[in-house]
């Protein structure tokens, strides 16, 4: 999942020797983190700017196959094909339409993120600590399209008396203070921040197009319809981004998820929508005992 | 906040820090993915409830060209797709939530977008069971309620049934310029456009009692109208009305009895998980 | 200085039969309410149970008003429009609670909109739940309508504790211009720090103005008092010489004389 970096920049190196320690941690966040037994040690980031070929190696569209054919993907990506039901209309009738699912996008964005992510985990790694809290990471679309930066940015700590981190891999988590206090009471041990990206390109056929574009159609005149195509595609794309995710998991939970919903909707009904699932890897790692029912009440100020 | 408090968090801290460290055993079972903050997942839990995974439902419902121009009257069509768009999206979501055995969805966010040619709405929710299981049920429930309303709601009795929603599109109505010029002066009700806007909102208060009716509920809660021109179309306004359709399952409702507090200090109380434990 | 002239006697008796509709559906068992589930809980604990949603409006035009740029007075004519389209709205708003037999109507908003196609005109709207007494006690108010009242679903448990009922929601209004001050008068108090006399003595009776009518409708329900009093400002879309001054509240009466409210627990939270 990670690559390698190269060594860490120069200025992070110095930064790190000068022995006081910066952290993106509010006060009421420091004072529940030393509360836990945790010590910051320093602000930690990670960056990747990654670019994505326009239906780069490995697409359909590229092995020369059109993507108008009906014929699943043959990396077993998700794929739905749409026929026409008149006969021959014109040339500029859309008669084949077609869901498909972008793996060379998704591969894209894992990298970048695997990047950014693994040279965080270098920096706190190269300071020793035992794990990352507070993360924030950002995706940001830069200049030139098929472009985004991906950073990450944390304050990494050590657990007093604690062990040094499994696998040489520090445990990080989205969360830090009262929060992560609760959780690690409710039983709960944070793993890895996770996330996964799925994309979906809508190409739509003559039934979606005249639907998303207020043609009345054939037959259609003044009646309202459900989008079968595009629904299909909203549906599968957020389907394959859990799916993605929870591969990642391997059994663990996931709190705190954040589910981004992006489309673009380009011309003749045509749409690319991208699905991004984020959330707190965490295991347990004791028995849960539930707490009583708590009493309501009601202020007077 | 005791000593004995802040010693026992340091403790857990380490414990789940050297439980990493040895290999997890074979997992093979389906993890939790759930949206809600951990506060939620403690009541819920204290309610004998758990979560089950995120579940999702989508709709797009088109709408003609033409639709918008200036008529008069209810825009009928915009009407009907925007009750198909909710209606269908909430069938998805409740589709999601049976196949990972969910009794019902609570916590759904609701995105409406209403374009010049399409309506959209995605529902984004958790589903949750009972912790002892208990045979799924044909019709989940679908509710905005959070984790905390629904702890809430079931303590006295009652249960979540559905989404209510009901829409009404219309035309803003048109004076004669003879009519405008008199009325310049006057303090006057201007009585078409009342009943025009009158009777919209009614419509659509009127279509979420009914789906409210449709799902066997008792009572729709945490009513909320909204009403506004179109950005596309500003000669035309949608009103909106959503609830939360409940159900009472218990013989009476039950009262909460609340305790009265009186708070010393400028915060924001939210109850801390050391409170629940009677510490 | 009294109400203005007496609201116009043609107030509709009839609502929109899309209104008698929906209400009749209500009063077969089904219920709606915009209190959140907090609310709803307090209601029932406070012995209420909710029967609808109900609301009222009218799109009112607001005349034209001429005003001597130099002088500051109350805009009668805008007070007066701007009371009857609030009464119109509530009216309404009761007739519905009326219909359904309630007792009264809490969480009571008042909201103005405009649009855009309406110039010089806007849309008056008053929202509320009607609620009533499981026990069968009436609660009805002096004038043998049902009570209104702004008061949260919190509020309203705990005033009914305090052995005080509401009565009915009270406004008073006041549609105030401004003076401009001359050049003179502007300029040789520049960069001064220096009270400016029109200014004060013009915010200080309308805002008087609209609290003594707020007082005299509470009297008029034969209330004790008024609690939860607001005052709102606003130039709506007059400009800034022109403010409306409303004050509302809620009258209430004290009916039993024991307070039933529970000592309160003191807390101090330690967390954020």
């Amino acid at each position: 999942m990670s690559q390698s970096s190269a060594e860490l920049p120069e200025a992070a190196v110095r930064r790190f020797s000068s022995g006081a320690f910066s952290s993106g941690l509010t006060v009421p966040d420091f004072a529940a983190c030393l509360q836990l037994g945790l010590e910051p040690v320093g602000l930690v980031q990670g960056f990747c700017v990654m670019q994505w070929g326009w239906y780069g190696a490995g697409s359909s569209f590229m092995r020369g196959s059109n993507p108008y054919t009906m014929g699943a993907q043959s990396d077993g990506a998700y794929s739905e094909s749409y026929r026409c039901p008149h006969g021959y209309v014109s040339a500029e009738h859309r008669m084949w339409g077609q869901n498909l699912e972008q793996p060379w996008v998704e591969a894209a964005w894992s990298a970048g993120y695997g990047a950014a992510y693994a040279r965080m985990l270098d920096e706190a790694t190269a300071l020793g600590a035992h794990g990352v809290i507070g993360v924030v990471d950002r995706v940001t679309p830069v200049a030139d399209s098929q472009t985004s930066e991906f950073h990450f940015l944390g304050t990494a700590v050590t657990v007093e008396d604690g062990p040094p981190p499994a696998a040489g891999v520090p445990w990080t988590t989205y969360l830090a203070g009262q929060r992560l206090t609760k959780s690690i009471e409710a039983g709960f041990m944070p793993v890895a921040v996770v996330a996964s990206m799925a994309s979906v390109r809508v190409w739509a056929y003559c039934i979606t197009e005249y639907q998303m574009e207020g043609g009345r159609g054939w037959g259609n005149t003044n009646q309202t319809g459900e989008v079968e195509q595009v629904i299909r595609a909203h549906m599968a794309v957020r389907q394959l981004a859990r799916k993605h995710v929870r591969q990642k998991l391997v059994g663990d939970a996931l709190h705190g998820v954040q589910i981004d919903v992006e489309k673009r909707e380009l011309a003749q009904g045509d749409e690319v929508i991208d699905c991004t699932i984020r959330g707190n890897r965490v295991r347990r790692f004791k028995d849960f005992d539930v707490v009583p029912s708590p009493r309501p009440t009601v202020r007077l100020s | 906040m005791s000593e004995d408090v802040a010693i026992d968090v340091k403790a857990e801290m380490l414990r789940g820090a050297q439980s990493l460290a040895t290999a997890p055993p074979p997992n093979t079972k389906r993890g939790v993915t759930s949206d809600l903050s951990i506060d939620e997942a403690l009541l819920l839990h204290s309610a004998g409830w758990e979560p089950v995974d995120l579940v999702c439902g989508v709709s797009v419902a088109s709408v003609p060209f033409g639709v918008w121009n200036w008529g008069q009257g209810e825009i009928g069509v915009a009407s009907a797709a925007h009750n198909a768009a909710v209606q269908g999206a909430a069938e998805r979501l409740k589709e999601e939530c049976a196949k990972v055995h969910g009794h019902g969805v609570v916590g759904v966010r609701i995105g409406v977008e209403v374009r010049n040619h399409h309506i959209d709405v995605d529902l984004v929710g958790t589903a949750v069971r009972p912790v002892d299981g208990g045979s799924t049920p044909a019709l989940p429930f679908v509710s905005d309620l959070s984790a905390r309303d629904f702890t809430l709601l079931k303590g006295a009795g009652w249960m979540p049934a559905g989404l209510a929603f009901g829409a009404s599109f219309v035309y803003a109505p048109r004076r004669s310029a003879g009519a405008a010029l008199q009325q310049k002066t006057q303090n006057i009700e201007l009585t078409n456009f009342t009943q025009a806007m009158y009777a919209a909102r009614e419509s659509a208060m009127e279509r979420m009692q009914r789906s409210a009716l449709e799902v066997g509920g008792h009572g729709v809660v945490g009513v909320k109208v909204t009403e506004g021109p179109m950005s596309f179309a500003r000669h035309a306004v949608g009103f909106t009305a959503w609830g939360t359709t409940v159900k009472l399952v218990a013989d009476v409702h039950r009262n909460i009895e609340p305790q009265v507090i009186l708070p010393l200090d400028d915060a924001v109380v939210m109850f801390a998980a050391q409170n629940l434990r009677g510490k | 200085m009294t109400q203005p002239a007496d609201p116009p006697k043609d107030l509709p008796k009839d609502l929109p039969k899309d209104a008698t509709h929906r209400l009749e559906e209500l009063e077969h068992g089904l219920f709606t309410s915009d209190l959140s589930v907090n609310e709803f809980l307090l209601v029932k604990e406070a012995g209420f149970h909710p029967l609808g949603f109900v609301m009222g409006s009218s799109i009112y035009h607001i005349g034209l008003q001429t005003r001597k740029w130099g002088e500051s007075q109350e805009l009668t004519k805008l007070t007066e429009a701007m009371y009857t389209a609030r009464e119109l709205a509530m009216n309404r708003m009761e007739e519905e609670a009326e219909e359904l037999g309630a007792d009264g109507v809490v969480g009571v908003r008042l909201d103005v909109n405009y649009y855009e196609w309406g110039s010089d005109s806007a849309e008056f709207i008053a929202f509320g739940t009607a609620v009533k007494a499981e026990d069968g006690t009436s609660y009805k108010n002096a004038l043998g309508k049902p009570f209104t009242s702004d008061l949260s679903g919190q509020d309203f448990w705990t005033l009914m504790q305090t052995g005080h009922v509401p009565q009915g929601l009270v406004m008073g209004t006041c549609v105030y211009h401004i003076a401009h001050r001359k050049l003179t008068q502007a300029l040789g108090s520049m960069g001064q720090n220096v009270e400016l006399p029109n200014f004060t003595q013009a915010l200080y009776e309308a805002r008087e103005l609209a609290m003594t009518r707020m007082q005299d409708e509470a009297g008029q329900l034969n209330a004790s008092g008024i609690v939860g009093v607001r005052l709102e400002e606003k130039s709506h879309q007059w400009g800034s010489h022109t403010i409306e001054f409303l004050s509302i509240g809620t009258a209430v009466t004290k009916t039993t004389g024991e307070v039933t409210l529970p000592k309160p627990l003191t807390i101090i939270s330690l967390d954020n």
